[in-house]
């Protein structure tokens, strides 16, 4: 609370710095912001303390300038309009107000404009003109509601939001970013001031017209990039930048006589905020959505990998068999081979060498395995497409041998890497090798093969073709399936082709199949190759 | 059984377990040969008479069962022991009812696979 107090007295005595020359009307009061954002992140039944505090703040701030009649007038209707403006804001937009939703900034931006409005009717300098007691040359009763309206107004666009905003920021966020979003921080704040000082620290005569406008593209970089609070920051910025300009005679608002100047200041901010909220929230929004369909496809794609793994999981046991089969062998080998007297320890050591090697075989399927069951996010990075077929073929071993296939590989020499997530590629890599085998099920045994080839596709791609010789793709709709739920298959969710495409673009590829002549079809999966350099790849270091 | 050290046939298309294995067979004093693939043993029965087969029962073109068959229709009558990686109880029915004196599941203990050894040699004796 003493923070509080402490807050609101320094926003008071700067609001007491914005005053219309000739009346009581501030140009803006940015302690109540203070005071709305205090109340917004208070429990209702706490906020007696908050009103007290800052009335005393506003006492203790005003106490040598304002009468303390008037003093008491403001708090009370300040201490009104404020509250009464929590209240709404709590039904309408609802709390947590982040201004991330389309909603929360239309709702915001409506209840900022006509609580203002009613609230006028209440003030001391209403209620003055309204008896002739207090009336600046020139002003009229319709001038001075408008004045305190857009008073009010302005700081509910323009300084309510960053107050709250920033104060229910995560602080630790701001840690965790990235150097090149710093740079990028670094690079619209430069712009903001310059094209600040460019528009409101000029001559008048070369500031006005176009350089007012070169504020937007660094406001819409900031809306764009940095979301609601970057904006609302940027905004202000903005707006203190032109009160520097015009205080020193500077920018295109000192052409107006003094009250038109400083309307014209409010309406320059209000008209600027609702649009640049807007846009931050609908990139705010979209950008979320788009984070929670990359979420839900993450899921789904591990949700195959899991069933692509219970399809193999005899195949994989039986993988598994083989090296336990050879370590148990020749351990109990050894064990006799040790009891006899004159050891042949040349054989015990060729024994010894082959359960090292056997245990590390075993030790890659498993790996290979918990690879495909892990929940991980994906995370792009080099790799080789030949290690990642080679990956799929000893996974899916069990499955092509009990299917009676003979795999022909053709890897091409001196292939470039391509830029991908290990993990994913080699789950569309393996669907389309079980889907082979099992496609040729009822393919003459003999004829049963699957021609694995990686090559280089131009100067841009690399190429993983499969081709099978099996029941082929539904005449003139090749492409069905690749259609989520679409199956040919007795059992099997009709998803690993539709997931596998949906990973392959979003590697920049292509995956594609085709009838072949005689009998079949055949697969292309295109990646990009990674240019950028040849160091050692993912797939390599994912090996266990 | 004879003085002589029994024979056994191991077949498995798998390099590592056929070495282990007659390993295991050697240092139990059985003398094991190892063969790549059933042709391969069929091959060489004309100068090569094993006592026992330990046979895989998944083998690419020809597994246990197959083998056992083709060994039948040549009225050639060599006990065997099926060994195999899949837990396929039709297999195993279907492997006993053409003669298979044991079906093993690997990991193949030493003790299951001499034991299932020496009863198919001392039954065919």
């Amino acid at each position: 609370m003493v923070l509080l107090a402490v807050s609101y007295y320094l926003a008071a005595r700067l609001g007491l710095g914005f005053r219309f020359q000739d009346s009581q009307i501030g140009v803006v009061w940015p302690a109540n912001a203070v005071l709305l954002a205090a109340l917004l992140l208070t429990p209702t039944r706490r906020w007696w303390v908050v009103l007290v505090a800052t009335a005393l703040a506003h006492a203790v701030a005003v106490a040598s300038v304002t009468p303390a009649w008037r003093a008491a007038w403001q708090i009370a209707g300040n201490a009104l309009f404020i509250t009464s403006t929590a209240l709404v804001l709590r039904r309408v937009p609802g709390l947590p107000l982040t201004f991330e939703t389309r909603r929360q900034v239309f709702a915001y931006s409506a209840i900022a404009f006509v609580l203002p409005a009613l609230y006028a009717f209440t003030t001391p300098a209403f209620v003055r003109a309204l008896f002739h007691l207090e009336l600046a040359p020139g002003s009229t009763l319709a001038t001075t509601l408008l004045r305190v309206t857009l008073s009010n107004a302005t700081v509910l666009l323009l300084v309510a939001p960053v107050v709250l905003l920033w104060a229910q920021f995560p602080v630790h966020r701001l840690k965790e970013l990235s150097a090149r979003r710093l740079w990028e921080a670094g690079a619209v704040v430069l712009s903001v001031l310059a094209v600040g000082m460019v528009a409101f620290g000029t001559g008048p005569e070369i500031a006005v017209g176009v350089p007012l406008l070169w504020v937007f593209p660094p406001l819409l970089w900031v809306a764009v990039r940095f979301g609601p609070v970057g904006a609302s920051t940027a905004l202000l910025g903005v707006a203190a930048l032109s009160v520097w300009g015009t205080a020193r005679q500077l920018g295109p608002f000192v052409l107006m006589t003094h009250a038109d100047r400083v309307l014209s200041l409010q309406l320059f901010w209000i008209v600027m905020c609702t649009p640049v909220m807007l846009l931050a929230a609908v990139i705010w929004e979209r950008e979320r959505v788009e984070d929670a369909l990359q979420a839900h496809r993450t899921q789904l794609a591990h949700l195959t990998r899991v069933a692509t793994a219970g399809e193999l999981s005899s195949s994989l046991a039986h993988e598994l068999r083989q090296p336990l089969t050879a370590i148990l062998a020749n351990a109990e080998a050894a064990q006799v081979l040790l009891t006899r007297d004159g050891v042949d320890l040349r054989e015990v050591r060729a024994i010894l060498e082959d359960i090292a090697e056997q245990d590390k075989f075993a030790a890659n399927v498993i790996g290979r395995l918990r690879s495909l069951l892990e929940k991980e996010e994906p995370h792009f990075e080099m790799l080789a497409m030949e290690t990642t077929v080679g990956d799929a073929l000893a996974l899916s071993r069990g499955t092509v041998e009990r299917s009676g296939v003979q795999v022909e590989t053709q890897i091409a020499p001196g292939l470039p890497r391509v830029r991908g997530d290990p993990v994913q590629l080699l789950q569309v890599v393996l669907n389309l090798v079980v889907n082979g085998c099992e496609s040729m099920s009822a393919t003459p045994a003999p004829d049963r093969r699957l021609r694995l080839r990686v090559a280089r596709q131009d100067s841009e791609y690399v190429e993983v073709l499969i081709a099978d010789s099996g029941t082929g793709l539904p005449p003139g709709r090749e492409d069905r399936v690749f259609e989520p739920f679409f199956t040919t298959k007795k059992t099997g969710l009709g998803l690993g082709l539709a997931i596998g495409r949906s990973i392959v673009s979003a590697h920049g590829g292509r995956l594609w199949g085709e009838n072949n002549l005689l009998r079949g079809a055949t697969f292309h999966l295109l990646l990009p190759m990674d240019h950028a350099n040849d160091g050692p790849t993912a797939a390599d270091r994912h090996r266990r | 059984m004879t003085d002589r050290r029994p024979l056994i046939a191991i077949v498995d298309d798998e390099e590592s377990v056929r070495v282990a294995l007659r390993r295991l067979c050697n240092a139990y004093g059985l003398e094991a040969r190892t063969f790549v693939s059933a042709q391969q043993l069929f091959a060489s029965l004309d100068e090569y008479r094993p006592d026992c087969l330990v046979l895989d029962a998944e083998m690419p073109e020809c597994g246990g069962l197959e083998a056992q068959a083709i060994l039948q229709e040549r009225g050639t009558s060599i006990p065997a022991v099926v060994i195999t990686g899949r837990d396929d109880d039709t297999m195993r029915t279907r492997s006993l009812a053409a003669g298979a004196c044991a079906y093993l599941y690997k990991p193949v203990d030493a003790e299951a696979l001499l034991d299932a050894i020496r009863r198919a040699i001392g039954a065919s004796s």
